[in-house]
């Protein structure tokens, strides 16, 4: 895949490597600053249904921070590599990150402390980063007829992206003047387009293209990504339905229809793993594994609220499952395998032998992260089952440690592969 | 994607192979912190492990250099070969020194120091290949599906037959 992209003349078409880079360094950053802020607002977690304070702020840490980011920077790399076609110039990927990094510093104030300029100005940099990375991205599928397995689900994804930006503007100004009917149902809908939609149908996208290189297996049929990005599709309509019209039935078929495109997606994945040449799966699937099975704890939960279940002990649980459980364990498992594969590839490039894959990952700091970071997920889920927030604090002082441990391993990664480029040179 | 060439899918078994006899290395070394002691049935894995390293990698590496690539570089292709034929000069070297010393520890046995040349060695080649390996499955045989015409692809596969297999 990338390595296609050195291959196929397509030289062109690759970016710097300091555009991928600078996203995945920010993600990285936010990863910490988002557990901080968490652990900051911990007492508040158990119960949380919404209002601006450090949870929120958390939240978006994460979400904007570390997931989105985490996606724009490996969209930006991979997509036009996948597709073989341009994504867009240089210079519009990187004015993405300058008007979303600071979007998401200025928001995360705003939603954290009230301050309205900080809100209303970080949510228009938010908005407008997004809108261009979601228009580059959309420009390139739009060339795109013979990769369904990855453009379909990334068309879905495009699309949820602008449901997700628009409820968001609607949400930031219901804060200041108060527009909204049903503001939970809105807000609800809002993540249900972000978690599901716009970062999953991502995954689903990419893995379609990352897994099959990792493990050396045959590639996804594409009838495969067809049959998820339909269902997960026709899941999100029923969901939005649902919370518009407070049909709850709507949201039962929704959360069907969504464990229906998730059993899809992880046949594809297994017919995938099953044809792999290389045997031994990597330490990083852990992370993806973890994710894939919260991805379908966290349905089965949003099933049980569709049922009318207790709203103020599963809501949060809910939230917890699909953006630390699901989203945040498969990002920080790619991000740790993504990183040093770029980073090898790029080390060849002038000259010498490029740089070992094992010599730039520090695994027992990895081995650490993943163990911290299972504790804290284990941890928050008890603490809001049994409404306990000393134990909300524990979480998140252990995610908040393997955070560290994540932003340790990726300092260590850089210093080594300076030190290679300098040798290299020399 | 990767099946639709003849010389795809010949290539690809190599690539098999080629997995297989890593694994099979890295299991090896990942058994053994101390020098084994080399019996029938380790004399005769190594002996294998030898005789694949040197089909496999050189004679596949010989095919790719002497047939594949100019096909490649006439079509303009240059970054492609430039970067494998690179990555040859490094792993070819590595290939052949750990098949030298398998041959020579079923003949003598290993000792502290052609134990730790074996292990290192061995790993940095199981790393090197696997990687090398990950970017001809989807970088070089996408690339030889999109650029090769039928007939072109009919005599690649024909001299890889008579060459190599």
């Amino acid at each position: 895949m990338f390595a296609g992209a050195f291959m196929m003349g397509a030289k062109d078409r690759l970016l710097p490597p300091s555009i991928p880079f600078r996203f995945f360094a920010s993600a990285i950053l936010f990863h910490v600053a988002g557990w901080l802020v968490l652990a900051w607002g911990s007492e508040s977690v158990p119960g949380f249904l919404g209002g601006t304070g450090a949870v929120l702020a958390a939240l978006h840490l994460v979400t904007l921070g570390v997931l989105a980011m985490t996606a724009m920077g490996a969209a930006y790399q991979m997509l036009p590599v996948a597709t073989r076609r341009q994504l867009g110039p240089a210079w519009a990927c990187s004015f993405s990150w300058w008007l979303f990094t600071p979007g998401v510093v200025l928001l995360s104030l705003g939603l954290g402390t009230g301050w309205p300029v900080a809100l209303d100005g970080g949510a228009a940099l938010c908005v407008a980063g997004l809108s261009l990375f979601g228009l580059l991205v959309g420009r390139n599928l739009a060339q795109v007829g013979d990769l369904p397995a990855v453009t379909w689900p990334a068309w879905v994804a495009v699309g949820s992206l602008a449901g997700l930006l628009v409820l968001a503007v609607l949400l930031v100004i219901d804060m200041d003047v108060g527009i909204l009917e049903n503001r939970p149902a809105v807000a609800a809908a809002h993540a249900v387009l972000a978690g599901y939609g716009f970062m999953g149908m991502l995954v689903v996208g990419f893995s379609a293209v990352l897994v099959p290189m990792f493990v050396l297996s045959k590639p996804v049929e594409d009838r495969d990504g067809k049959r998820v990005a339909v269902v997960a599709g026709l899941a999100l309509l029923a969901g939005l339905a649902g919370m518009a019209t407070a049909w709850s039935w709507l949201l039962v078929v929704a959360c069907l229809l969504g464990l229906v495109a998730v059993g899809l997606y992880f046949a594809m994945q297994r017919r995938v793993l099953a044809s792999r040449m290389r045997k031994k799966l990597e330490p990083f699937f852990r992370l993806l594994k973890a994710g894939w099975l919260l991805l379908v704890v966290s349905l089965l939960v949003a099933l049980a609220l569709a049922f009318e279940a207790p709203v103020a002990r599963l809501a949060p649980l809910w939230a917890w499952l699909l953006v630390f459980g699901w989203l945040l364990s498969f990002a920080t498992g790619i991000l740790q395998r993504i990183v040093p594969f770029l980073a090898s590839m790029h080390s060849g490039a002038k000259g010498g032998k490029p740089v070992l894959l094992s010599h730039l990952t520090h695994q027992r700091l990895l081995d650490l992260h993943a163990a911290l970071h299972g504790g804290a997920l284990l941890l928050m889920a008890a603490a809001m089952v049994f409404d306990l927030t000393s134990l909300a604090r524990l979480a998140a002082l252990s995610g908040l440690a393997g955070a560290l441990a994540f932003a340790a391993f990726a300092g260590v990664l850089m210093t080594r592969y300076r030190a290679h480029e300098r040798r290299s040179q020399s | 994607m990767l099946f639709q060439s003849q010389i795809g899918s010949l290539l690809h078994q190599d690539h098999m192979t080629t997995i297989e006899t890593l694994q099979g290395l890295e299991e090896l070394l990942g058994a053994h912190r101390k020098p084994p002691v080399v019996d029938p049935g380790l004399a005769e894995k190594l002996g294998a492990l030898a005789a694949t390293l040197r089909a496999e990698v050189e004679s596949h590496f010989a095919f790719e250099e002497g047939h594949l690539f100019p096909l490649f570089m006439s079509k303009g292709e240059t970054g492609i070969v430039m970067m494998l034929t690179h990555e040859h000069r490094s792993i070819l070297p590595m290939a052949v020194r750990v098949a030298d010393l398998a041959h020579a520890a079923v003949a003598q046995g290993f000792d502290e120091q052609s134990w730790r040349d074996f292990r290192d060695t061995g790993a940095e080649l199981v790393e090197r290949e696997i990687f090398h390996i990950q970017k001809e499955e989807m970088g070089l045989l996408a690339a030889i599906s999109a650029l090769l015409n039928e007939s072109e692809d009919a005599a690649l596969a024909a001299t890889y037959t008579e060459t190599v297999k």
